[in-house]
């Protein structure tokens, strides 16, 4: 963890955290979630939205839900994305679909089982639950999904990017540790689930103090890494929002890109245009 | 409906093609069969614990062992390879070959693999020859990343999903990152492999074509007696670079990556809207991103994969997005002849773009004898059109609603 800002060595992009969220639940919590998501008042789910989920789309939702209850006003999704980055989702169905599959034949086999426990589905969902029309995608799948997460969702933001998006999720999930699974695909215990949503927005002049992520591509001798952990790049979001005394934290990626978290300060004299009574922070669809 | 501005960029170029697939993996013999209006689908063996009645599909018979200058490895040991990873690894190898840079791969290269359920698929094929990877608690590295070390690829490579329209996503990222400085050049793609789960997960989701009877005859887009898809395996991959790099060392450039549009439903997990206007929204975009107009695309290649649904829908958005200039783009999908091949199918269709580009014929759709009234385009059936391609789009469309539309341009 570092305790004072670095010269960044090369930067390549950024983009803002408007808000953030990071949830643990149990199995057994998760199951409770599944039924009752606990969407802010202004927020309908379809109903039983999540009957077919996997338990990472449930904790996935469930982050995105309590992040939206904790911003001051809800962005327009017309243009918002998101960017999925599940660590090895979908096992317990798919070890549940195999077990049946040996025992009782293929016309046992989930048709949710590829909707729902694909790379992609996490990513749908949340599209799905919010209404949200800028373009979805899964990433990663395996212990690197925070880093290919954060790299692909900054690369959303840029120009050529083609995304049209004014902002996007950003989800990351895993079990704290992967559940071992008995012979019917039930897990062993009762593990919990983690999901970090994080709404991303490209960087732009501002007079509030904000959390931003950028690109860098150090020399070698440069590289001072902080992890990938997901519990503690969680909890350096929540400090490096909170003023606290650490200022930045760096995410390295397998092929050596790093990603550096940091805070801020308030530019001067920026001039705003005053948003209309009632608007949403992001900008409306042209 | 609106969409978003068009940014001006140098050309993101194709220099490098590589393929597996139910119609072959050379480029002239996909070219050929294409053009043929050959049948990939066939009859399978349901497998073991296969008690469905869908006893068809478009499989690969033969996946050729890459030049070892381009994986480092001898076809003895490419053949003790898994068949998921000898299926990505053959045409991404393919196309680094082809490319002519796969004896300079390093840290500026970048690798984007569309590839939707790497693990169900993992899981699965390991547990059906006698594994239980599915029930421990390992986590281990994705494919990306070790066939990136494989290759000796030192740049970004990350795995996308965006279920059907996977590698097309996949192509959108490797433009990007070109774009943005982050790579000088990036292998782009996808693939997918028949497995017993995936298919009786679509049979039972009544996603599939149930004509036993007749296989080669139960791939029928936009046609009236249509009944579902054919599960398809296999894929394409892509070498991107700048144009400029890519004329600078003389590389041969099949065609340009030159729009991308992109855009999600919100409605449904599964089926798709019958609302047009979001994938309307993505077609017009890709078509702005590309600065043409309308009526200068000489082709576009459905996304069609034959459901009773998703046909009709395409046709809508499709007409909702290229106006009166509908009825003068001949439309086809090649999923009548290839099946749908899932991840992988976005990138095969863009090579189908390229062979009508530099073949000057559109790819027919074969199969449709009573095109459906609902999908009034101006359909290529049965035998390829001679025509003049210079821009074609090509649409991809997935579960939760994911809406994806590509222009291929004919290298400048």
């Amino acid at each position: 963890m570092n305790a004072s800002p670095r010269k960044p060595a090369g930067d390549q992009a950024g983009c803002a955290i408007l808000g953030h969220a990071f949830v643990e639940s149990s199995l057994s919590g998760l199951a409770a979630l599944r039924d009752a998501p606990a969407a802010p008042a202004t927020l309908q789910l379809p109903p039983r939205f999540l009957r077919h989920s996997d338990e990472h789309t449930v904790a996935a939702v469930h982050a995105v839900l309590v992040a939206l209850g904790s911003m001051p006003q809800a962005p327009s999704f017309d243009r918002c994305g998101v960017v999925a980055a599940p660590c090895q989702a979908g096992r317990m169905m798919t070890a549940r679909s195999l077990a049946m599959l040996k025992t009782d034949g293929a016309v046992t086999v989930s048709p949710h089982i590829v909707p729902q426990c694909s790379l992609h589905s996490l990513a749908g969902a949340v599209s799905v639950a919010l209404g949200m029309h800028g373009p979805h995608l899964g990433v990663g799948g395996g212990p690197d999904a925070l880093a290919e997460g954060l790299f692909a969702a900054m690369s959303l933001f840029q120009p050529a990017a083609a995304s049209g998006c004014e902002a996007a999720w950003l989800i990351v999930t895993e079990w704290a540790s992967e559940p071992e699974l008995d012979a019917t695909g039930a897990a062993v215990g009762d593990p919990v689930c983690r999901a970090l949503a994080m709404l991303l927005a490209p960087n732009g002049p501002t007079a509030q103090e904000s959390l931003t992520l950028s690109l860098h591509t150090p020399a070698a001798s440069l590289i001072d890494d902080d992890g990938s952990d997901l519990v503690a790049f969680a909890e350096a979001i929540e400090m490096c929002g909170s003023g606290s005394a650490l200022a930045s934290w760096t995410v390295t990626c397998p092929w050596g890109t790093q990603i550096r978290l940091t805070r801020r300060a308030a530019a001067v004299a920026v001039p705003r245009r005053r948003p209309a009574s009632g608007s949403s922070p992001l900008r409306e669809a042209a | 409906m609106s969409v978003y501005p068009r940014i001006d960029r140098e050309p993101v170029v194709i220099t490098g093609v590589g393929a597996v697939s139910p119609l072959g993996a050379a480029f002239e013999e996909i070219a050929d069969n294409l053009l043929a209006g050959r049948s990939g689908v066939r009859s399978i063996d349901p497998g073991e614990y296969a008690r469905e009645p869908v006893q068809f599909a478009a499989p690969v018979t033969a996946i050729p062992a890459p030049h070892p200058d381009a994986c480092g490895l001898s076809p003895e040991s490419f053949q003790e390879l898994g068949r998921l990873e000898q299926l990505v690894l053959a045409p991404v190898a393919a196309a680094l070959h082809d490319s002519g840079l796969s004896r300079v791969a390093g840290p500026r290269i970048g690798f984007v693999l569309g590839l939707g359920a790497e693990h169900l698929k993992t899981w699965e094929l390991d547990f059906l020859d006698g594994g239980g990877r599915v029930f421990g608690d390992g986590r281990d590295r994705t494919l990306v990343h070790r066939l990136a070390r494989r290759l000796g690829i030192g740049g970004p490579a990350v795995t996308v999903a965006a279920a059907c329209a996977s590698s097309g996503y996949a192509m959108s990222m490797g433009r990007t990152w070109i774009d943005a400085g982050w790579v000088d050049a990036c292998l782009v793609g996808g693939c997918d492999i028949l497995s017993p789960t995936a298919i009786a997960a679509f049979y039972n989701l009544r996603a599939l074509s149930r004509r036993n009877d007749d296989p080669a005859k139960a791939s029928r887009p936009f046609d009236g007696d249509r009944d579902g898809f054919v599960m398809a395996e296999g894929g394409a991959f892509f070498m991107l670079e700048r144009q400029s790099a890519a004329r600078s060392r003389g590389a041969r450039i099949r065609g340009e990556l030159a729009g991308v549009g992109m855009s999600s439903d919100g409605a449904h997990m599964v089926i798709p809207s019958t609302d047009p206007v979001q994938a309307a929204r993505a077609i017009s975009a890709a078509l702005v991103d590309a600065g043409v107009d309308p009526a200068e695309v000489d082709y576009i290649n459905a996304h069609a994969a034959g459901t009773p649904v998703g046909d009709v829908a395409e046709a809508g958005a499709i007409r909702m997005a290229l106006g009166d200039a509908t009825d003068g783009i001949p439309v086809s999908s090649t999923k009548s002849m290839s099946g749908h091949m899932i991840s992988g199918a976005a990138a095969f269709e863009a090579v189908a773009c390229l062979v009508a580009i530099e073949r000057q014929a559109v790819p027919p759709t074969v199969n449709l004898e009573r095109p459906d009234a609902q999908c009034r385009l101006d359909h290529v059936p049965h035998v390829f059109r001679p025509r003049r391609v210079r821009v074609a789009a090509s649409n991809s469309f997935g579960f939760g609603g994911s809406n994806l539309c590509l222009v291929i341009r004919a290298a400048a």
